[in-house]
């Protein structure tokens, strides 16, 4: 029996360099879920889970080492940081539930400036540093900072954390293992969903059961997540990022492809993402919110707001859309405070220009869509308006990505005036020709998406049916087809830099 | 996506172990064949290993250094796994020997070339291949032979043949047996011939290994030197100087008119039988005009730079 390939992976094992690496934070090379180190490590991780499943506190902490270990294999040093924030606002916490009054209000602005400072000084300071020189002709230097992995989205965790307990909706957690669990769970680290803690918390303390049904239902989100991203995201991604490296050398029909391709690129990329948190977090008996519902679907605006990125739609609606006034306070100040919100939502995204006018641009159109809704209010909707919503919204969307994608403001209006005006359909037959393979991928990525929701509800029913024991079948052979189809280098997740 | 959830309380040590196996295993198998030195090919197709030189268990490595300790015979296998990928990066694809006509042997000049071979031709250029396509078309019909394709690549020049892989997916999908290449009139001007050398050299790289004759710019100018550039790229006769000869020009003055395509194609024709280093035969037709069958893909440099 040849035993070549046993000898060379003990040898790989053994070796010291591989332990090391193992074990060792790389900046260049920081773990997603897509690595398949991470798959390796998480399936022995879930094997020895099985053995404390029963043993509550145990479960706990061993959930919390592992994310933590997650998280320093990549965000390396960061991980001190991000201990020193959660210890520090577990103490904040009880300190706003237990004072009264102005003390009490005192105390939450502490701890939200406290978590704020670290977001605003890794993300924000080099933005305000290059305008302010630009704005006075100053010349402070600029730091050399690397953001740290998922610091937008645990900033904002522990602020709905400790705004909800300012507000009394929730008692502050008993225990530091806890609060901990909820900041730290992997799954959700470093990319979302963005998890409330009246949701998390009753689950810390009384977890899912791991049923048949739900194992298949984590199984094959994980799957699709996977291919989704791997298959489809980085794929589609490799010619958007020849296009948007310099827009002007492609005629129009190549923009527009490319438009269409990254606005399914971002979406199978994070919806891919949190498929397979959604996934592995259900495996382990947790059950983190949608955060996609079909949002190229909509057939208004406001209905995408409603579908994409749920949980950060939520989350500026609750915590300002709501404490600026929200509705209550006129219709000018609505809309003031409607793309006040985007805006802030679209400067979270990115410490860039592009993304406060990416934000702005989508305010004014929630803005546009409610004067619409008021002036018609009794407007008949048919097969055809709903179809015609659709398409606007998504062309809306798709244009909007540009802004998102480009790597200046002068490359976006490149690409947007090509779409626009130099559009000849000639060239989609050289297209065509040139890049069938691309086309195809996009062609899938459209039918995907489009589907109506029933079709997929159906399919993933018929697909529950299936055994559970032939499941590993489908993992494998799952596996098998990324590794057939995905590029040596797998790119990182896009919502990983924000 | 949410299954009816039945609401069953009982944990299952089992369920949670087989939810580990269920990924441990498959994972497992993809690393034990990555180190394995086999290769599994279905149907064709090679089962793609997971480890190739740049990765290992755990992570890319980041350069010699993580790769130094790696065994000998994982490197081999690693090696074996880049030779043997069937599944190449689409922007890298290069022609393959396999649709090379390898045994073609010179003849002596002197003696007119006879061959029964019916070839499968693809005609690849700027926008002269537009008039060019329907005398060669003639000249295929009557000879037997397959007009596939005209690209006719208006404004393009040799840095869109040789730096794009466009003309690498046409080779590909079409398979040719034989190439006409005809491009240059575009850059009769040029100057910068150092560049156009890498790129002439680039572009006969990516042709080498199908039989081809590169057909030299109808000079409605005085060059710089491309023609020279091109012949030097080219192989020893398979470039067609075209300078030497008074063509009639079109409406426009740059390009030959209907009866300068003709008189052109049936000096390339000639030359073909007898100088060529890859003859093919080349019957002057009977008709004076065949049904053009074939397809013709126009495309805009200014547009369409090429992948």
């Amino acid at each position: 029996m040849d035993t070549n390939w046993l000898n060379n992976m003990v040898s790989e094992i053994t070796s010291n360099s591989l332990l090391k690496q193992a074990f060792e934070y790389s900046f260049k090379e920081p773990w997603f879920f897509t690595e398949f180190s991470f798959l390796f490590v998480f399936s022995v991780f879930l094997i020895f889970y099985t053995f404390i499943i029963k043993q509550n506190n145990f479960k706990k902490i061993y959930i919390i080492c592992f994310s933590l270990f997650f998280y320093y294999k990549s965000s390396g040093p960061f991980l001190f940081l991000f201990i020193l924030m959660i210890i520090i606002d577990y103490f904040l916490a009880f300190l706003i539930y237990k004072k009264k009054g102005g003390l009490k209000k005192i105390f939450l602005w502490i701890s939200l400036l406290f978590s704020l400072s670290f977001l605003l000084y890794f993300k924000y300071s080099n933005f305000f540093i290059q305008n302010f020189n630009q704005l006075l002709g100053t010349s402070f230097n600029q730091h050399n900072l690397f953001l740290p992995i998922g610091i937008s989205f645990y900033t904002f965790q522990s602020i709905s954390y400790l705004v909800d307990v300012y507000r009394n909706e929730i008692l502050p957690a008993k225990k530091m293992s806890d609060y901990a669990f909820y900041m730290t769970f992997f799954p959700h680290l470093v990319a979302g969903p963005i998890v409330r803690a009246k949701d998390f918390l009753p689950q810390i303390i009384n977890p899912n059961v791991l049923n048949k049904i739900l194992y298949k239902e984590s199984v094959l989100r994980i799957i699709i997540g996977l291919l989704k991203k791997l298959f489809i995201a980085d794929y589609l991604g490799k010619y958007v990022d020849i296009i948007h490296q310099s827009p002007t050398n492609f005629s129009g029909v190549e923009n527009l492809l490319s438009m269409y391709a990254y606005c399914f690129q971002i979406y199978f990329d994070f919806s891919g993402y949190s498929d397979i948190a959604i996934g592995i977090a259900l495996l382990l008996g947790y059950r983190l919110k949608e955060n996609f519902n079909n949002p190229y679907f909509s057939k208004n605006i406001t209905e995408f707001w409603r579908k994409w990125h749920i949980s950060l739609s939520n989350w500026l609606k609750d915590y300002i859309y709501i404490p600026l006034g929200g509705n209550r306070k006129g219709k000018f100040n609505t809309y003031l405070f409607l793309s006040a919100t985007m805006l802030i939502g679209g400067f979270w995204h990115g410490a860039d220009w592009r993304f406060l006018i990416w934000g702005l641009a989508h305010g004014l159109a929630l803005i546009i869509h409610k004067i619409w809704s008021k002036l018609f209010p009794n407007l008949k909707h048919n097969a055809f308006s709903d179809f015609l919503g659709i398409v606007i919204t998504f062309h809306f969307v798709a244009l909007c990505w540009i802004l998102f994608r480009s790597n200046s403001f002068t490359d976006a209006f490149t690409s947007i005036n090509k779409i626009i005006f130099n559009i000849h359909l000639i060239d989609f037959n050289g297209f065509w020709f040139s890049r069938k393979e691309f086309c195809y991928v996009l062609i899938i990525a459209s039918t995907i998406v489009f589907i109506p929701p029933f079709i997929k509800e159906k399919f993933f029913l018929f697909l529950n049916r299936l055994p559970t024991l032939t499941w590993i079948i489908w993992i494998m052979i799952s596996l098998q087809i990324i590794i057939q189809f995905k590029d040596d280098i797998v790119q990182p997740f896009i919502y990983f830099q924000f | 996506m949410k299954f009816k959830k039945k609401d069953n309380k009982r944990p299952s040590r089992l369920l949670n172990l087989w939810a580990g196996i269920s990924f441990f295993i498959p994972v497992f198998i993809i690393y034990a064949y990555s180190y394995s030195d086999h290769i599994f090919i279905v149907k064709g197709y090679e089962i793609k290993k997971l480890i190739t030189k740049k990765n290992n268990l755990f992570l890319k490595s980041d350069g010699l250094e993580s790769n130094k300790n790696k065994s000998d015979s994982a490197k081999k296998t690693s090696t074996s796994t880049d030779n043997n990928s069937l599944i190449k990066n689409i922007d890298t694809l290069l022609p393959k020997e396999q649709w090379a006509i390898s045994d073609y042997k010179r003849l002596n000049n002197s003696i007119e070339f006879s061959d029964t071979i019916k070839h499968r031709i693809l005609l690849i250029g700027d926008s002269e291949c537009g008039g060019l396509c329907f005398p060669l078309n003639d000249y295929c019909e009557q000879n037997g032979h397959k007009l596939l394709l005209t690209l006719a690549w208006n404004s393009a020049t040799v840095f869109n043949f040789a730096f794009s892989d466009t003309i690498n997916k046409i080779i590909l999908k079409y398979k040719p047996s034989y190439l006409f290449i005809v491009f240059g009139l575009n850059e009769l001007p040029a100057r910068d011939l150092e560049q156009r050398k890498k790129a002439a050299d680039q572009f006969a790289k990516k042709i080498g290994g199908i039989p081809y004759l590169w057909i030299g710019p109808a000079n409605y100018m005085n060059d710089y030197g491309i023609n020279k550039v091109f012949e030097s790229a080219a192989e020893t006769d398979c470039f067609f100087l075209t300078n030497n000869m008074e063509l009639p020009r079109g409406d426009d003055g740059r390009h030959p008119s209907i009866k300068g395509y003709r008189l052109w194609m049936d000096s390339i024709a000639k030359w073909i039988k007898i100088s060529a280093k890859y003859k093919i035969s080349m019957e002057k037709p009977t008709k004076s005009r065949y049904t053009f069958k074939s397809r013709i893909i126009n495309l805009n440099a200014v547009n369409f730079r090429g992948y």
